[in-house]
């Protein structure tokens, strides 16, 4: 009885070593390549396909009067000819109380790969008629509102791109 | 023989367990691969790497107020009132944009007090406005007048009431207590010889700090205590001629602390610092300059924190540093700075700062400096920052020592 024992423990004790041999050389052979993962650098980003440019001394000499005329630069920057894109400009004021943004759009039919082109747009900058409530919010901000002016270029195809001047008119 | 075998065994048994748990334990350099940041975060707001921006976009914005659960943030923009989540989401608008209001309170009802005035006329400067309730979900833009003639006013204990400071003649003035609703609670008949211009309670909410303005030419200023139990009141100290007290007074675990506003010397050249911190103990009637902030320190605005211990100053360490945004440990009499400004212009107003109810933020109003030259960015309006003043959380939890 005690030699049957004997051999039920012997027969234990050769599996556990085995399995535990065989454990350790699996770690002794990954162990080392895990340590040196570093992560994916990001996709290298391409620029947009659409390019707006605002000419900043322009900007600077514009007045709070109509008929501003400022032109907008689109170069197409990518490798397709586009068509049908589309230019909003939107002129606001710094002061979010006053209800007195303008909206202009024009359409460049085709623009093609690598050309530019300048947009004319004849803005109005003068303040909108005061009114008594128009008073009260500018009581509240103790500083001559600026104009801002932000220029979206969309396409059909989902091409965009966004330009924002702030203006101390 | 016999007797060493067990031991063997045993030997045998304990070396195995030893390699397979060898085997099963993981290596120490195996650890998380932190991720890369993705493109365009990193915000620099130009006030230090802890400040995150509240609010984004254009529009004149100022006296920030958090949620009783300071999950969301109120504020005033371009004189109306609006709130948003502090974390992320929708701006909500709580008033019509022809709003102009001054301060902003949230009640523990999940509403707004907003001291201010609905429309014209334009107020003047030295007129009193009104109190407006506002709740939320009721849509209409809809604010309901429960108070005029008010001078300032402070939430309550708990935001359960409201403590307003009410004209009462042309230079008089009294304090009463409203509730939630808008039902008067109690109206304290003591008269106050002046105009209340600052309002703020003990960390009891017992007893009140008042910066009062008295009648007469020239006026000189004076900071009143009140006791809103007993409905009594006395001085507490008297401002030379030429002195005022800027904002409300704040009653700390130290004493009650203020700002005092100094003319300017003419001639220039006068480095003397323009704004001067005091404190006075409520019943010594000896005012002294807080200690801990430096003789040099030009103080702007404060806040007391929610627990009475600390009080948030915007200022300047002296009048020819950058204006930053510092805590200071009343009584450990130490101060630290918990932004670093580069070439921002942090707003002053008395109400432009604002604790968080755990006292873990601080909401601060800034914007870049301001340039005679267009500026050209490539996003939309509302997302741009430094262009415009915008809200500013500062973590202050383990800052402060």
């Amino acid at each position: 009885m005690r030699e049957a024992a004997l051999w039920v423990s012997g027969a234990f004790l050769a599996f556990l070593a085995t399995a535990g041999a065989f454990l350790l050389l699996a770690n002794l052979g990954t162990g080392p390549s895990e340590t040196n993962l570093t992560p994916d650098p990001p996709p290298e980003e391409s620029g947009p396909a659409l390019e707006l440019t605002l000419n900043r001394d322009r900007l600077a000499s514009l007045r709070a009067l109509p008929g501003q005329e400022l032109a907008v630069g689109v170069r197409n920057a990518g490798g397709e000819d586009l068509s049908d894109i589309h230019l909003t400009l939107e002129v606001s004021s710094e002061n979010t109380a006053l209800s007195e943004a303008r909206y202009y759009r024009k359409t460049i039919e085709e623009l093609p790969a690598g050309r530019r082109v300048d947009v004319p747009f004849y803005l109005d900058l003068s303040a909108a008629v005061s009114t008594a409530s128009s008073s009260a919010t500018a009581s509240a901000v103790p500083e001559p509102p600026r104009k801002i002016i932000e220029v979206r270029a969309t396409t059909p195809g989902g091409v965009s791109t966004i330009k924002t001047a702030i203006v101390p008119v | 023989m016999r007797s060493r075998l067990p031991g063997a065994v045993c030997a045998a048994l304990l070396a195995a367990t030893l390699l397979l748990a060898g085997g099963c334990l993981r290596p120490a350099e195996e650890t998380s691969i932190p991720p890369l940041p993705a493109a365009g975060e990193g915000v620099n707001p130009g006030l230090g790497p802890e400040a995150q921006p509240l609010s984004s976009g254009p529009g004149y914005k100022g006296s920030p107020s958090w949620s009783p659960r300071g999950d969301r943030v109120a504020f005033t923009v371009d004189g109306y009132v609006v709130d948003r989540p502090v974390r992320a989401g929708y701006t909500r608008r709580w008033t019509t944009k022809d709003f102009v209001a001054e301060d902003v309170e949230w009640t523990s009802a999940g509403g707004l007090a907003i001291l201010g005035s609905a429309s014209d006329p334009v107020p003047a400067a030295e007129a009193s406005s009104s109190v407006y309730r506002a709740r939320p979900g009721e849509g209409s833009l809809g604010v309901r007048e429960i108070s005029t003639d008010v001078l300032a006013m402070s939430p309550g204990q708990g935001g359960e009431s409201l403590i307003v400071a009410l004209q009462t003649g042309q230079y008089g003035s009294e304090l009463a207590s409203l509730r939630n609703s808008g039902a008067v609670d109690r109206i304290y008949t003591s008269p106050i010889g002046g105009r209340v211009t600052g309002l703020s309670l003990s960390p009891d909410g017992r007893k009140a700090a008042l910066a009062v303005r008295t009648a007469g030419y020239p006026a000189s200023f004076e900071l009143h205590t009140f006791d809103l139990r007993a409905g009594t009141h006395r001085r507490v100290a008297r401002l030379e001629e030429g002195l005022e007290i800027i904002g409300a007074p704040q009653w700390t675990r130290e004493g009650i602390c203020y700002v005092v506003g100094k003319e300017e010397a003419s001639g220039g050249g006068d480095t003397e610092p323009l704004y001067d911190l005091f404190t006075v103990a409520p019943d010594s009637g000896a005012p002294k300059p807080t200690p801990g902030v430096g003789e040099d320190f030009v103080a702007s605005s404060i806040r007391v924190s929610p627990g009475g211990e600390h009080l948030a100053v915007v200022g300047r360490l002296n009048p020819q540093a950058p204006i930053n945004l510092y805590v200071l440990d009343l009584a450990a009499q130490d101060i630290e700075d918990l932004t670093v400004n580069e070439d921002m212009e942090i707003k002053t107003g008395p109400d432009d700062l604002a604790w968080s109810p755990g006292g873990e933020s601080i909401a601060i109003v800034a914007r870049g400096a301001l340039s005679e030259e267009p500026r050209v960015h490539a996003a939309p309006k509302g997302s741009l920052l430094e262009d415009f003043y915008n809200l500013y959380e500062v973590p202050v939890k383990g800052r402060t020592r």
